[in-house]
């Protein structure tokens, strides 16, 4: 762990240059305009989108694009990608918490080794485990399941959760556990009680970079489900864009209800996000 | 779990001897029992895979044909080095990887540098400007799609209304420029990640080495040029690793523009290892071709921690 220096801001300083605003604005603007553009433009009619009308603002609040979504299996899709996602982050982070206090209260690997063995299992290919997967998860008889896909993507998340999950345990002091250890808790139940709690920062860390990872996995979730009320959300929203093609107004109006729950969770949890940032840099 | 009750009644010497083994045992399980778990989840899907993937490299592997393999050698990889196309696609693989490394890395430097300065409302700046990163790709495909539509997408209109650009391309269908616009929207979803990265690293530097170079009368690049960036040297290493191994791995943020076309002109390996498979059904080649890119990322991988473990001496 490194040691924490002080941070480099000081209340007396001036504010940046003009110069530096100006690019701090650019980049926001390059970051909003395209979620803008594409919320009012879920709102616009077709003529308004189509160039027979052509405007910037919708005219008004035209619902007709969300209504159309009905009809299409984009609610099931959605549901999916949230039971996925729900059971992924339970199963993922119960079995990182233990793997972690193991790795951090028993075994003698190194952080270098550490980092080595997470690196190395965020780099595979996921390309190359994709054939042999498919033959695993075949054999097991969950081909075609939403339970075929949590299973491979609790063991993708692993290793980076165990390892963050290590680090913040590592920075809880022993002696804490040895108290309780002497009031007859078992080990268990000190670690669930006693070390958890000063480590919830990394669960939740932990937590939204699985969430992020299942929202975004598309390549297993599109070659190991075949029925279409099955499909997650990142594999049913693509196979909505190739169907409705010429249909943007239906298509952006999806885009725009994939967009609230990211933006939720992303509101409430952003801190972690920079956790999660700041857990590869940390070693 | 065994309880250990609170109070304990006085125990015989043999007792206490067993009592004592019983903890050691469970001392010498512990580990398992912890670790085991994701251990066994790992293996599974992850460690098992990897070998399986190697040997059927090595076969004639066919979907169509189940258990029907037979031993190849090593005539898949041949096969692929004697094929131009492969080589092709290896070539804009590289190009994909190394224009993915200049922009990220230079533009989330010039962010990072941005955002530690003293800016008004840095804390909501940053926020926002990770969101990109956070939304899943296709929804990024989605957006850029309909943005560079050229009937209903906003940005040709720009172009043709400003007089610009009268006849401006198809761009996810134009051979000349589909790579470099793709490469632009991978990196408007990647640079974030990596300008938080870089951030967190500039931050760790002591503001004293800034004062002092301002002392000694460095201009912002020199201090730029001389402090920052000798301060995040781990951080720069980090985030070049992330950045060409993530763009050699990138399958999405190809697969879901264009799937390699037009006319394969964004086929990278992982794409052409995914239609070798799964619409060729060639699962020995296509095994082959995923083992290549895991040799580029093994080499990636030993190059990183050579230059990370060459540099002990550094504090991290």
């Amino acid at each position: 762990m490194t040691t924490r220096t002080t941070r480099p801001r000081r209340r007396d300083r001036r504010y940046a240059s003009p110069g530096a605003h100006a690019f701090a604005i650019l980049l926001l603007l390059g970051t909003l305009l395209p979620f803008t553009w594409m919320v009012l433009s879920a709102f616009k009619t077709p003529m308004e989108l189509n160039g027979v009308d052509k405007r910037l603002l919708p005219g008004g609040f035209y619902l007709g694009n969300f209504e159309k979504i009905a009809d299409t299996n984009f609610f099931t899709y959605f549901l999916n990608s949230v039971i996925v996602a729900a059971a992924t982050t339970t199963i993922a982070l119960l079995l990182a918490i233990l793997a972690g206090y193991g790795f951090a209260r028993f075994t003698f690997i190194g952080n270098r080794g550490m980092l080595l063995i997470v690196v190395a299992a965020q780099m595979f290919p996921a390309v190359m485990l994709a054939i042999p997967l498919f033959i695993t998860v075949k054999t097991l008889g969950l081909l075609d399941s939403l339970t075929g896909l949590i299973l491979v993507y609790i063991s993708f998340a692993l290793p980076f959760c165990i390892w963050l999950m290590r680090n913040y345990f590592m920075a809880v002091p022993v002696e804490t556990e040895e108290a309780a250890f002497i009031d007859g808790c078992s080990r268990f139940r000190a670690l669930w009680q006693v070390v958890l709690p000063p480590a919830m920062p990394g669960v939740m860390a932990a937590a939204v970079f699985t969430i992020i990872q299942v929202w975004e996995e598309f390549l297993y979730a599109n070659t190991f489900i075949d029925t279409d009320a099955k499909r997650t959300l990142s594999v049913g929203l693509n196979s909505l864009i190739g169907e409705f093609t010429t249909d943007w107004g239906r298509l952006l109006a999806a885009g725009v209800l994939v967009m609230i729950p990211v933006l939720a969770i992303f509101g409430y949890l952003q801190r972690y996000v920079t956790q999660i940032a700041g857990g590869g840099v940390k070693g | 779990m065994a309880t250990i009750t609170t109070e304990r009644p006085r125990t015989s010497p043999e007792q206490a001897a067993h009592a004592r083994r019983q903890r050691v045992r469970r001392q010498r399980l512990a580990p398992i029992l912890y670790i085991g778990p994701a251990f066994v989840a790992i293996a599974l899907i992850i460690g098992y895979p990897v070998f399986n993937a190697i040997g059927t490299s090595f076969l004639n592997a066919s979907l169509l044909a189940p258990g029907q393999d037979t031993f190849a050698g090593f005539d898949n990889f041949t096969g692929l080095f004697r094929d131009p196309a492969f080589w092709v696609v290896m070539g804009r693989t590289l190009v994909w990887a190394g224009a993915a490394l200049i922009v990220q890395v230079g533009l989330g430097l010039v962010i990072a540098n941005t955002l530690n300065k003293k800016l008004f409302a840095r804390g909501a700046i940053r926020t926002t400007l990770i969101v990109p990163w956070v939304v899943p790709t296709v929804l990024v495909a989605l957006i850029w799609r309909f943005l560079l539509d050229p009937v209903s997408g906003p940005i040709n209109e720009v172009l043709r209304g400003t007089g610009l650009w009268e006849n401006p391309p198809v761009w996810l269908a134009d051979t000349r420029f589909v790579l470099g616009v793709l490469v632009l929207i991978s990196a408007w979803k990647w640079t974030p990640f990596t300008a938080v990265i870089l951030l967190a690293g500039m931050q760790q530097i002591p503001p004293e080495q800034h004062e002092a170079a301002m002392m000694d009368g460095a201009n912002a690049w020199q201090r730029f040029r001389n402090v920052t960036v000798p301060g995040i040297r781990t951080s720069l290493a980090l985030v070049t690793l992330t950045t060409i191994s993530g763009a050699i791995n990138n399958f999405n943020g190809i697969w879901l523009f264009t799937r390699g076309g037009p006319v394969g002109a964004t086929e990278i390996l992982t794409t052409m290892a995914y239609r070798t498979a799964f619409t060729e059904f060639d699962f020995g080649k296509a095994a082959a071709i995923s083992v290549i890119i895991f040799v580029m990322m093994m080499a990636v991988a030993v190059v990183y921690f050579y230059v990370v473990e060459g540099r002990k001496g550094d504090k991290r």
